[in-house]
């Protein structure tokens, strides 16, 4: 059996691209979370929905971030 | 000199007084060339053995004087097929050092083993190929700028072996024809740059007659005292090279001063022995490559690459003179999938063990294999004998650290650029580590400013101002309610004037009779809702002023309600009365007046306390 070359999961020429997108999407979530935290009071507030969409937003920002590195060329 | 020429004698004397043990073997025919273009010493020896005995023979011997295998770095044994066929490295000889009993002391011998064995009157031509580093002795020790380089090589002009030799002969292959001195002897021959001794006939074992040459060499002695090299994997594309030389020019010392200005206006007469530039030969498609000392970026370095190779041309920060030394740093990236592979579950890194520098002599050469972190079951395979051990390494956004493979080599020549293996298994799913951790890292930001908006940071829980601020609150809180109950009223009076378009399409009164029901009892629940809410607000200080708008919305809003139902009852009527279309808009007429100002008017309020 022959070895197999090993390839990077996602091709590192999409990285910038991929890292544009995932920021940006992070962000926009990340703007919803904070409009949301400043513009209702603590009796509306509801804990789910803020852990949601700050989960939601960390995921997002998460990528983004691994996926700047990666493009900037720190390859963890 | 005078000690390694006492040694000399001392070996010939062992060489008459010896009785040949090993007589078996006798070497027929053996062609040596000596390589002394570079500060690299390459002797290629061509060896015809035969066996004259009865018995057959598994290994033959080479003999070494200790002066000289302690500055062997390299040694390897071929079969030569004949004349005309390319050698194929693969048909190499395992070698080793061996220790045979009754042999002359101060000789190092080195058994070549014939997997085949070599029968009786057989004959078998090997290829023997010895590399020596520092074999190259400056004389004169120190010169000025001006003076050119000297060195001198001693060697023996019969090849010294535990066995007869029928016929021999060497050639010595030297930089320039500019010769100082060399030793002469029967059937010496000088053709330029090259010298002939032999050849000789009928040698009994362990004959050894010392040869000097003294000549001029202004070849780069670039050796590199340490060199580091770091080979960091990472499974989301990239190999990373880092190599850290510490540099020094082993010729001859440089004395006197230095003149910059001599060096630049005549580079050949005046700093001959220097070298200014070397050339490293990187992997096909590197990347990101970087030339750096500890005061920063070296911007003297050329760079250029096809499919076959990149090469690096770099220029330290001086030309480096006799024992000059530098120290530098060059590093670049390389795609995963030219040098990681996996096999059998197994994943293995195929990556070249010496320095891409051309002639390069490595006195310590230190390689780092940075694994990503979470690989288990590591071991290396090397070509040849290296010290081996394992470290952690704590790199970007790392928990544990990442396994690092060490091995470490003395004496490390080019011919030690062979491919040599580290294998590991990694489970995929680690790679989501860093992820992980960046992911965590933002959610504990998001988590801590939650906790900061939903705790009360107050430090008196009982001023004015605080209860003040909390009933507030509490009034924003149920105005909020009471404008979500009215936003939820509004579209079941959508529903109603809906029913009544379907009424007059499809005439449908049952239909019609049943949705106003479920609309009524909807609102009489939001209506009682909305008055808890209210009474709340009544009995609030803080709310005295927005009430009566409030209230007004309330009643504005129930007023709606009610002419809706009027107007509904009214529609419902005329048709279960079979009553004509212009009488309904006639009955209709000034309820549907009204409703429109309502409608206006709540719209108004619910504006109104949207801003507050």
């Amino acid at each position: 059996m022959a070895p197999i070359p090993i390839t990077s999961p996602v091709p590192a020429t999409w990285y910038p691209t991929l890292s544009v997108f995932t920021l940006a999407i992070g962000l926009v979530i990340t703007a919803s979370f904070f409009i949301y935290e400043a513009t209702s009071s603590r009796r509306t507030r509801s804990l789910a929905k803020e852990l949601a969409t700050g989960a939601v937003a960390s995921v997002f920002l998460g990528f983004g971030t691994l996926f700047l590195l990666l493009a900037s060329g720190v390859y963890v | 000199m005078k000690t390694s020429m006492w040694l000399d004698l001392f070996l010939f004397t062992i060489a008459i007084l010896w009785e040949p043990v090993l007589s078996d073997l006798v070497l027929s025919k053996v062609e040596r060339r000596i390589d002394l273009t570079s500060q690299i010493v390459r002797i290629t020896s061509t060896i015809k053995v035969e066996n004259t005995g009865s018995d057959v023979v598994s290994e033959v011997l080479l003999a070494f004087p200790d002066s000289q295998a302690s500055h062997l770095a390299y040694l390897a044994a071929f079969l030569n097929e004949g004349k005309g066929k390319v050698k194929v490295p693969a048909s190499s000889f395992h070698v080793e050092v061996v220790h045979p009993k009754d042999m002359p002391p101060s000789l190092t011998f080195y058994s070549v083993s014939l997997p085949k064995g070599l029968g009786k009157g057989e004959i078998l031509t090997l290829d023997v190929l010895s590399v020596y580093t520092h074999a190259l002795q400056p004389f004169p020790e120190k010169i000025t700028q001006a003076e050119i380089q000297l060195v001198l090589f001693q060697e023996s002009a019969h090849f010294l072996s535990p066995y007869a030799v029928k016929v021999q002969s060497l050639s010595i292959k030297l930089p320039h024809a500019r010769i100082e001195s060399y030793t002469r002897m029967e059937n010496t021959k000088i053709h330029g740059s090259e010298i002939k001794y032999g050849p000789y006939e009928n040698v009994p074992p362990y004959s050894y007659s010392p040869i000097a040459i003294h000549f001029e060499s202004n070849q780069p002695f670039a050796v590199a005292q340490e060199l580091v090299r770091e080979i960091e994997i990472s499974h989301w594309g990239n190999v990373q090279v880092t190599e850290h030389y510490s540099l020094v020019h082993d010729g001859a010392q440089s004395k006197g001063e230095f003149s910059r200005l001599d060096y630049q206006a005549r580079p050949y007469a005046r700093g001959a022995s220097a070298f200014r530039r070397l050339v490293a030969k990187l992997p096909p498609r590197a990347y990101s490559v970087y030339y750096r000392d500890e005061i920063g970026n070296i911007s003297t370095s050329n760079l250029w690459g096809d499919t076959k190779k990149t090469e690096l041309e770099i220029e330290p920060r001086y030309p480096i003179f006799g024992g000059w030394r530098t120290t530098f740093s060059i590093g670049y990236g390389l795609p995963l999938r030219d040098f990681l592979f996996q096999l059998d579950g197994k994943r293995f890194l195929n990556f070249s063990f010496g320095c891409p520098i051309n002639e390069v002599v490595i006195d310590t050469l230190i390689v780092k294999v940075v694994l990503p972190e979470g690989s288990k079951d590591i071991s290396a395979s090397v070509p040849f004998p290296v010290k081996q051990w394992q470290e952690t390494k704590f790199s970007h956004l790392d928990v544990v650290g990442r396994p690092v493979v060490v091995l470490e080599k003395t004496n490390v020549v080019p011919e030690h650029n062979q491919h040599f293996q580290v294998y590991y298994k990694f489970n995929s799913l680690s790679m989501l580590m860093e992820p992980l951790m960046l992911i965590s890292g933002f959610f504990f930001l998001f988590v801590s400013c939650i906790v900061y908006m939903h705790a009360d940071l107050s430090i008196s829980k009982s001023s004015a101002s605080y209860l003040s601020k909390l009933q507030w609150e509490e009034v924003l809180a149920t105005i909020q309610q009471v404008q979500n109950i009215i936003n939820r009223c509004l579209p079941i009076h959508d529903k109603l004037e809906a029913s009544l378009r379907d009424l007059s399409r499809t005439g449908d009164v049952q239909a019609c009779k049943a949705a106003r029901k479920s609309a009524d009892s909807l609102l009489k629940e939001l209506s009682k809702e909305l008055k808890l809410l209210v009474a709340f607000l009544q009995s609030s200080l803080q709310a005295s002023q927005i009430l009566p708008k409030v209230e007004e919305l309330v009643a504005r809003e129930r007023e709606l309600q009610e002419r809706l139902m009027v107007k509904h009852s009214t529609v419902v009527d005329c048709y279960e009365k079979k009553s004509g279309g212009r009488e309904i808009e006639n009955r209709v007429a000034s309820h549907q007046q009204k409703i429109t100002a309502l409608k206006l008017e709540v719209d108004d309020l619910l504006e109104f306390i949207d801003e507050i």
